[in-house]
Parts: C-alpha cells; sequence; structure tokens
C-alpha cells in the first residue's frame, strides 16, 4: 500500500518479516527486525508503529503509546500507524478512542477488509447499530461475492430495528442463488430460519408461516422448524393444526413442559379448567412409559380423590424404583395445604406399612429394599422443609435409614442439611464432610463440603477441600483456578463468608474477582462477532448477543453487587474497618471507646487480618512451586502479578461510597425491578447527599412493595428526617433543587408529621413482625439515639412462635450494630434455638 | 423435570452444574463456542420444583449434555461428539443421561448429518463406563494412552446412529414419528458422575485453530487475510 514513506526492497522485505513475526507472537525477534529497520530509516512511521504494537503485546502499554504517537508524528497519512493506534486502545479497552482511529485509517485507505471488519466489531460489540450498519454495507461492496457480507449487513438491520431492509437484502441475495441448493448447505438453510424470524418479528404470522412451510422439506433444523410451525399455527387460530403440530414434537419429547402447556391452550382449556387436559396426559403416561412430565403435571391441577390416587402411583413408583429426587420433584405442590397433608399421609402410610412388614419377620436376606430406604428418605426431607420442620423426626428416620444403609452418601448429605437448618453449622460441615469420604471421587459430594464450610467461615478448609478437584499447579494454586475457571458460586460464598467475619478486604476482593469474571463474560462475545457470520448459526449469534445485553441481571451479578455495595456502605460507615475485621460487637462501639481501647481493638484487628493474609500467603506459596515446574508461557508474554492479593488497597479505598456506585449503576440499570437493588441505591445516594436519585430509589421501591413494607417504612421517614434537617448552605446542581426535592418529599410523607410518633404507631401495629420490628428500631435510634437501650420489642419477637432462625438471627445483627448489650437475647434466642451457633456464649 | 435445548442464557448456569459436578471445566467461552457453533445439540434438564419469586431467577440445571460436532473427522466420516454430560448426583435415576443424550444424538443425525457419535472417559470412572456402556448402548473403541491433563487414559466410546437416519426417513413421510423407546426399561441408572471430556488444556488449543482466541487478529496489517476463506 503506498505510503509516504518507501522503504528499499530488502528493508521492505524485513518490515513483512516483522508483521509475520507478530502474527506468530515471536516478539523479541520482531522487536529486532524492527531496530534493523530503524537503524536505516530512524524516522520510519510504519516500522514504529509495528514496534509500539510489539512492545504493547510484551505487556509495556505506556511505552508502546508512546511509540504509537512518535509512529504517527513521522507519518500521518499512513493507515497502517493509525491502525495500530487503534489497536493499542482496543487492547486497553478503549473502544471509542479505537473506533477514532480505525476511522481515521480509512481515510487512508477507505477500502482496506481488514480496518473496516476490526472498525465493525467494535461497533456491534458497542451496539453503535447504525454505525455497524453503514461499515458492513461498505464491506459487501468491496466483497459482494461472500454470502456472509450480505447476512452481515441483515442482522445490521434488523438489529437497527429496519426488519424490512433486512429481509430485503436476504432476499436480493438468494435471486442470485443458480439451480439446487445441496441438502448440507447448512449456512443456506440457517439463514433461511433466520429469515423466517425477521419475517415473524415484524409481526406477519401469516406470511411467516407460508415461508416457512415453503422451506419445511430442506430445513435441517428440525426441532426450530416445528416448533415454529406449531407457534404460528396457535397464534393465527388454527386450533386443530396446532394440536397436531404440538403432538408431533411431545412424540420427539415427552419431557418438554411447554409442549404440554401449548397444547392445552390449543385445545382451548381455560386454566380453571385444567381437569379436562386430564386424558392428554394420561395417553401420553401410557405412550411413555419412561416418562416423567406427563405423569407429574396432572398433580398440579387434580383435586381430592383424584389427586390422591394420582399421587399415590406417582410417589409409589419412584419410591420403589429408589429416585433420590422424589420429594424435590413433588415440593412444589406443598404449597397447597391439602396436597401437602395428602402427600405426607400416603408416603407415612408406606412408611407404616414397611414397619408392620417388620414386625410381621420380614428380613429374608437380601437387605433392606429401595422402596424402604427412599421412603424414609423422603420422610426426613419431608420434616426438614421449612412448612413441616420437625428436627428430631427428621434425624429419626435420617437415623433408620442409616441403620439401613450406612453408606448412602444421601442419607449423611441430607443429615447436615438438617443441622444446617438448625443453625449448627460446625456439626452440617463435619457431617458433609462424612458423606464426601464415602464417595471421594464424587465432586458433587465435595462441592457441597466445601460449601458447607464456607458457610461455616471455614475458608482454608473450603479451599482445601476444594483443592482435590482442582488444578492446583494453575497461577494462583487452587483459588486461582476457581477464578480461571470462573467458579462463581465458592467465590461469593467466599466473599459472603468474609462478610460475616467483617474481614472486608478479602470480602471486596472475591467481589472484584466476581465483577472482573463478568468483564471477561462480556468480553467473550467479541470474537464471535465475526465467528457467528463464518459459522453461519445466526439465530444462536442473535440469541447470544440479546443474552450479554442483559448479562448483569444475572442473579450472581446482582447478589455480587449487593454484596460488595453492602461492604463498601459498611467502610463509608465505619471507616475503622478498613484496618481489618473488629470482632463483631466491636465495630459499633468502636465510635464510643476510650482511645486506648480503640488502640487495642485495633492492634488485635490488625493482628487478625495480618494472620489470615499470611495464612493466604503461606497456601499460595506452597503451591507455587508447583506451579513453576508447570508454567508454560508463551514467549515473551508477562503473566502479571496480583499487586493487591488480599484486597487491602481495596479496603482502604478514600472513597468507598464512589466505589460502591460504580456496582450501583449496572445493578440498577439491569435490575431495577428488584427492591433489594431500589433499597441498596437508596443507601448508597443518601450517604452520598444525592437527594435526588435516593428520592428515586425510594420511589421505584414503593413501587415494587407493599406500602407496609417495613424497608420502604425505613426509607420514608429516613429521606424525611434528612430532608427535616438538611443545613441551609446543602448545595444543590442544577437541575436539582431545594424546593423540587421539598414538594417530591412533601408527595410521600408531609413536613409536619412528627416523626417519632409516626414511627411507634407503625412499631405499635406490627409488633409481631420481625422484619418490622428492626425497621422501627432502626429508626428510633436516628430520631432518638437514647432510645437505643430499650430492646424489648425485639426480645418480644422471640416469642412469637413462627420467628425463623434467620429472623433471630437477624435481629442479634441489629443489637451489634447498635452496640447493646446482647447477652440477654442470645439466651432467649438460644432458648428457642438450641442447636444454633450463633447464639451460643452467652455471658 | 423440563428437557430442553440449551440457551445462551443457560450458559453460566450449565458451566456452574458441570463444575459442581465434574473434574474436566471449561471456560464460558467454550460453552459459548458449541452454542454458537452447533445451537441444536446441547440439551439441559431443569428442576422445576420451585416457583420462582422474581422473573430474573435462574433455571435450576441439574443435567445436561454439551455436545459438537467433530470439525475435521480423521476418518472422514461426519460425526458427532459428547464433550460433557452429567447429572446432579441428587437427580439420579429420573433417566436424564438418557432422555438428553437422545435429543442431542437425533439432533446431530437430522441437522448435520451424523453417522455415529462419539465420546471419551475415565477409564477409573466406572459408573460413567456402565451407563454409556449398558444403558446408552456405547462401545469401547480403543483406548487412548494419558488422554487426560492428570495423566489418566481415556476409553475412546462410540455409537453408531444410523438407526436413527431411518427414522428420520420415516418422519418425512408421514411428518411425525413414533416412540423409539429402546431398550433399557430394567437398569438401575447410577450416573450422577457422568464424565466430562477433554482435558481443557487440549481443548483449549482447538479453540484457537478456529480463531476463538482471544489474541488479536493478527494479519490486520496486511491483505493476507486467510479468513476471507475462498473469496
Amino acid at each position: 500500500m503506498p505510503t509516504s514513506q518507501p522503504l528499499a526492497s530488502k528493508d521492505a522485505s524485513l518490515f513483512r518479516q516483522v508483521l509475520k513475526c507478530y502474527e506468530q507472537k515471536q516478539y523479541k525477534k520482531g522487536l529486532k527486525t524492527c531496530e534493523q529497520i530503524l537503524r536505516k530509516n530512524p524516522k520510519h512511521g510504519e516500522t514504529l508503529a509495528m514496534k509500539g504494537l510489539i512492545t504493547n503485546s510484551l505487556g509495556k502499554t505506556e511505552e508502546a503509546f508512546a511509540i504509537a504517537k512518535d509512529a504517527l508524528r513521522q507519518d500521518m497519512k499512513s493507515h497502517v500507524c493509525w491502525h495500530v493506534y487503534g489497536l493499542l486502545y482496543r487492547s486497553e479497552k478503549n473502544f471509542e478512542e479505537s473506533i477514532k482511529a480505525y476511522k481515521m485509517a480509512l481515510r487512508f485507505e477507505p477500502d482496506s477488509q481488514q480496518i473496516l471488519r476490526d472498525l465493525a466489531l467494535l461497533q456491534i460489540q458497542m451496539r453503535n447499530y447504525d454505525g455497524y450498519v453503514e461499515t458492513r454495507k461498505s464491506i459487501l461492496q468491496t466483497r459482494p461475492q461472500l454470502r456472509q457480507n450480505w447476512t452481515a449487513v441483515a442482522i445490521a438491520y434488523h438489529l437497527a430495528g429496519q426488519l424490512d431492509e433486512a429481509e430485503k437484502v436476504l432476499i436480493k441475495y438468494e435471486e442470485t442463488i443458480q439451480g439446487n441448493v445441496p441438502k448440507w448447505d447448512i449456512e443456506h438453510w440457517e439463514t433461511a430460519l433466520y429469515k423466517n424470524r425477521i419475517i415473524a418479528d415484524s409481526g406477519d404470522i401469516g406470511r411467516a408461516l407460508e415461508h416457512l412451510e415453503s422451506m419445511a422439506k430442506n430445513c435441517l433444523d428440525k426441532v426450530a422448524l416445528l416448533e415454529l410451525r406449531a407457534e404460528y399455527l396457535l397464534k393465527l387460530g388454527r386450533k386443530e393444526e396446532a394440536q397436531q403440530a404440538y403432538r408431533i414434537l411431545l412424540d420427539r419429547n415427552p419431557e418438554r413442559r411447554d409442549y404440554y402447556a401449548e397444547l392445552e391452550k390449543a385445545m382451548g382449556i381455560a386454566p380453571k379448567n385444567r381437569h379436562e387436559a386430564k386424558a392428554i396426559y394420561d395417553e401420553y403416561a401410557n405412550k411413555f412409559e419412561r416418562s416423567d412430565a406427563p405423569r407429574r403435571i396432572p398433580l398440579d391441577f387434580l383435586e381430592g380423590d383424584e389427586f390422591r390416587e394420582a399421587a399415590n402411583a406417582y410417589l409409589s413408583a419412584k419410591l420403589k424404583k429408589g429416585v433420590p429426587s422424589t420429594f424435590a420433584n413433588i415440593k412444589a405442590l406443598y404449597a397447597d395445604d391439602a396436597k401437602r397433608q395428602t402427600i405426607f399421609e400416603l408416603v407415612n402410610s408406606y412408611n407404616e406399612a414397611q414397619e408392620q412388614g417388620k414386625e410381621n419377620g420380614e428380613t429374608n436376606g437380601s437387605g433392606p429394599s429401595q422402596f424402604r430406604l427412599w421412603t424414609l428418605y423422603f420422610l426426613a426431607q419431608h420434616y426438614d422443609h421449612y412448612r413441616t420442620r420437625n428436627m428430631d423426626k427428621a434425624l429419626e428416620c435420617l437415623n433408620k435409614a442409616l441403620k439401613l444403609a450406612p453408606n448412602t452418601v444421601e442419607f449423611h448429605m441430607t443429615t447436615a442439611r438438617v443441622y444446617k437448618h438448625a443453625g449448627d453449622l460446625q456439626k452440617a460441615a463435619q457431617k458433609m464432610d462424612e458423606a464426601r469420604i464415602l464417595d471421594k471421587s464424587d465432586r458433587y459430594i465435595n462441592t457441597k463440603t466445601a460449601k458447607y464450610q464456607l458457610r461455616n467461615d471455614q475458608n482454608e478448609d473450603a479451599l482445601k477441600t476444594m483443592s482435590l478437584f482442582t488444578r492446583n499447579e494453575a497461577n494462583g494454586g487452587p483459588l486461582g483456578d476457581l477464578l480461571e475457571m470462573q467458579c462463581v458460586w465458592y467465590v461469593a460464598e467466599d466473599a459472603e463468608s468474609y462478610m460475616r467475619q467483617n474481614l472486608l478486604s478479602l470480602a471486596l476482593k472475591r467481589y472484584q474477582s466476581l465483577w472482573e469474571i463478568f468483564e471477561v463474560w462480556t468480553e467473550d462475545q467479541f470474537d464471535f462477532h465475526s465467528f457467528s457470520l463464518r459459522k453461519g448459526q445466526i439465530r444462536a449469534y442473535i440469541d447470544m448477543l440479546k443474552w450479554e445485553d442483559s448479562l448483569r441481571s444475572h442473579p450472581m451479578f446482582v447478589r455480587a453487587a449487593l454484596g460488595a455495595i453492602g461492604a463498601y456502605i459498611k467502610l463509608a460507615d465505619m471507616p475503622c474497618l478498613a484496618q481489618g475485621a473488629l470482632a463483631n460487637g466491636d465495630a459499633a462501639r468502636y465510635e464510643k471507646m476510650t482511645d486506648a481501647e480503640r488502640k487495642r481493638a485495633l492492634k488485635k484487628a490488625k493482628k487478625d487480618a495480618q494472620k489470615a493474609q499470611e495464612r493466604a500467603a503461606a497456601l499460595a506459596a506452597a503451591k507455587k512451586d508447583d506451579k513453576n515446574k508447570n508454567a508454560q508461557v508463551a514467549e515473551g508474554e508477562v503473566k502479571k502479578e496480583d499487586p493487591d492479593p488480599h484486597g487491602i488497597a481495596l479496603a482502604r479505598t478514600e472513597t468507598p461510597l464512589e466505589e460502591a456506585a460504580k456496582w450501583l449503576k449496572p445493578l440498577l440499570e439491569m435490575s431495577p425491578e428488584r427492591l433489594e437493588a431500589q433499597i441498596a441505591g437508596f443507601e448508597v445516594q443518601i450517604r452520598r447527599r444525592q437527594w435526588t436519585l435516593a428520592l428515586n430509589c425510594l420511589n421505584k421501591a414503593r413501587e415494587l412493595a407493599t406500602p407496609e413494607d417495613p424497608r420502604v417504612h425505613e426509607m420514608v421517614v429516613r429521606l424525611r428526617h434528612a430532608v427535616n434537617t438538611l443545613p441551609a448552605e446543602e448545595e444543590f446542581k442544577a437541575p436539582e433543587t431545594r424546593e423540587a426535592l421539598l414538594e417530591e418529599v412533601e408527595k410521600i410523607l408531609s413536613k409536619d408529621t412528627e416523626l417519632s410518633a409516626y414511627n411507634d404507631e407503625f412499631l405499635e401495629k406490627n409488633k409481631d413482625s420481625a422484619a418490622h420490628v428492626r425497621s422501627a428500631l432502626r429508626i428510633r435510634s436516628v430520631l432518638k439515639p437514647e432510645a437505643k437501650k430499650d430492646m424489648s420489642p425485639l426480645l418480644s419477637v422471640l416469642d412469637i412462635e413462627s420467628t425463623t432462625l434467620d429472623e433471630a438471627n437477624e435481629g442479634l445483627k441489629l443489637l451489634y450494630s447498635f452496640g447493646v448489650d446482647e447477652n440477654g437475647y442470645k439466651t432467649k434466642a438460644a432458648a428457642k434455638f438450641p442447636l444454633a451457633k450463633v447464639f451460643k456464649g452467652a455471658k | 423435570m423440563d428437557i430442553r435445548l440449551l440457551r445462551a442464557s443457560d450458559i453460566p448456569h450449565v458451566q456452574q452444574t458441570n463444575i459442581t459436578n465434574l473434574p474436566e471445566n471449561y471456560f464460558l467461552k467454550y460453552y459459548l463456542y458449541h452454542a454458537l457453533s452447533w445451537p441444536q445439540l446441547s440439551y439441559v434438564a431443569v428442576d422445576l420444583s420451585h416457583t420462582p419469586k422474581h422473573p430474573n431467577e435462574p433455571p435450576k440445571i441439574v443435567g445436561y449434555v454439551l455436545a459438537k460436532m467433530e470439525e475435521e473427522p480423521a476418518d472422514g466420516v461426519q460425526h458427532g461428539h459428547i464433550t460433557s454430560l452429567s447429572v446432579m448426583r441428587t437427580h439420579r435415576r429420573l433417566g436424564l443421561a438418557d432422555k438428553l443424550m437422545r435429543q442431542s444424538q437425533k439432533a446431530m443425525v437430522e441437522s448435520f448429518g451424523a453417522k455415529y457419535v462419539s465420546l471419551h472417559v475415565r477409564v477409573s470412572n466406572k459408573a460413567a463406563l456402565h451407563l454409556y456402556r449398558d444403558t446408552l448402548q456405547f462401545e469401547v473403541e480403543k483406548v487412548e494412552p494419558k488422554y487426560y491433563a492428570d495423566g489418566e487414559d481415556a476409553y475412546s466410546m462410540k455409537k453408531d446412529l444410523s438407526f436413527l437416519e431411518e427414522e428420520v426417513e420415516e418422519d418425512d413421510e408421514v411428518g411425525a414419528c413414533c416412540d423409539h423407546d429402546h431398550g433399557d426399561g430394567h437398569h438401575h441408572h447410577h450416573h450422577a458422575e457422568l464424565d466430562g471430556d477433554v482435558p481443557p488444556p487440549k481443548e483449549r488449543e482447538k479453540l484457537k485453530t478456529v480463531r476463538v482466541g482471544r489474541i488479536l487478529g493478527v494479519s490486520d496489517l496486511q491483505e493476507v487475510d486467510g479468513r476471507s476463506g475462498g473469496a
């Protein structure tokens, strides 16, 4: 390509060598060759650009940018220099600057396929659909012979919402096809299905059906074909045919719930009259001897004797076969009192008959039957279910089962679960570990053990357990492997455990890892923008884009965001926590401590944190030797050491609320329908004195919750109180004004409200609900700090039969946060929950 | 239980199920690679035992089959490959592995003309061997020495799929297909711990050959682009 700085032929061939070296990742050789050219041509821009690009690949980003800028100075009109500049920005994920640089490159080399493609990739990654349409059109103009270039333009139009343009492009290409399309031309038949989706998306279902039928014979994706056909027929009200279509699908896959639901619709069965569908399910149950769905679904709508009969058939067949998940399969029915009772009566009757059989002298030497074992197991799970919990009976059933079959892992697992529900986390973890030892080759039970250990805050033990299945030679040892393999459940549980221990630095470190995993998952789509065009599986690609668009609505992200925001709020409220963990009560008392006490508490906290970190470091070091033996690092590639492995720097942030706001943004964008998200938003914004933003969260929360929701009550009173006590010099940034704020808050709760009385009234009205009581007490502590000591409503909650262990635990946490003596509460709670670890040790 | 095609949004959950059950694990991107290359072949079993509390509640995936087509079959014969299959220990004996496999195999034949399906299993994994050989009618073809990263050998197994081909033809004629439940009513399935497949390093290597690697598209600066393929 023409450049303002042509090289002599020998140097030009060296330059080609540089490109090759870069391509093959021979970075050192590439650099040497650059230097060789530069010796004779020190101002050769494109060589400098390549030097910059290679330097960047070696991990020296800053230096790379300096060289690339120099390259541009030498040769402003070289597309290579601009392209490299764009590539550097891209590697920094500064896509906007990168796009600008690519566009400059295209000025000098408008037809460069590579630059156009790179630009297109960034535009689609950034969801700049209009830009993407333009770039894909340019690519099509230069290479119209490739089908994928046509498809790409259609995709661009489709995403930009121009369905008719998208379809036109696909038709235009189709018209150029001559002769018969081969049977296995996957790209062709997939593109046809894609076109069908575009037609359907445009709303013309009749035409979509017509088009679908025109290709039915050749379509390779039979499931998609049959599903779309059935869907269109139903939408068009052609119910007879729709029924037929869903029956064909059910014959292929009798375990697909949606097919049954749609078939019911096609038959015109009203949700209230599902009984009419019974014949269908009977038919399929008979037709497919081993199918579950047609047997299980009718249990949802049958009542009375019919339910009893069907449930009996279902349960006894499953239990006789020894299906461990029998309880899980019917658990959803427990919401219905009558059904729950019937199920219990049935299984209990099996149990009684079996016990009777034993008395009549059974044992014929073959050991216990599957039926006997799994009936006991079912009953144990029944007694462990929160609606029907009876710990003693649960353990009794499990012990009986264990006596009959001592090595059945499931029985040990459920024993552990029963202890977990009773709050004895120590014993739960221990029991789970016993189960693990029975089947060491099973990772499932290994995973469960690690999870239970984390719940009991045995972080090191948990990692050790996990390490039995991780690649421990990985960078960073077992934890490094878990992070690399994106084992998000573990990272989240670990973070939550550190939160419980007030080790905020390590908690933040784990949350940061989760943040990064989601960044990687966003980045992962990048390569598929070009890959999928080559593969031709367009519908799957579009589905992936849509999923990526809402990636951070993933419950794991929500969980991590709420956790991280909680940690930063704690840091903002109690900066002393950045120093390390303070024992639960100490954190709250800190403000009131004498200097000497503070020193002591901080010193202890520091020491504890240091110890924890040392242990973690030792663990990592032990694995490092292995790692060095096995590590294979590509030539010149730099492994960046983590400068803050324990999150100390994270916890020492000067601006915890700004950090929290970073998490808050995607949380509120992607999960605005989650009440917890709006509450987190309120908590962050009210601390940042962003009154209007806090108000917005409150208003959204009021839409999501009932008016009596305790958390909403809390936010309402706090905002009212904050606004009442706003200093005269409080600054408001336009368009926010004091007047507008006051006006909006007035709509929620009048300024004339006597807040203490209002709150007391709320407390009185809701004194039987643990959550309401906690909210009211928190408000009281804000309005009348001296009233903190009266914790009697909290203790009264413990007298309520239905108060759960979780609720009781939340009450304890409240006491800790107030720094109020917790011994009386603990004693009372311990009497109610004798096994619960958290209430032990009252003085 | 619900047996259905894997969707993009299922992928993180399938990944968690995999790392919960099996020692062979993969990046999310590797699942994407399957879902975007052969979207017809991978299936999930979803537990529906409780009603979701909010709309974004994740599906509880208790089993999955992650499958692909062999890209460059050494024997020149189109065939499918099971990359990973697992069922949660808590959901054994429901025949889930069989049900998942059946959907996947049918799609291999219909959508890609597969003649057979292959897979690897650790020689020490007796439960998985039992499942594949006795329940799913695979045959051990050979032992591949040191197939796994930790040095363990693998059985290379395969199953002929021509019986499905006949079925497909029948479908075309009558527009419906009959119950193809075959054999096995009596087996107790012991499959919770079904083995996954290829050791991660190998798979990552393969990723590069199809250019999903995260490294830049190298040939940028020269118009010698192999990717424009045949243009």
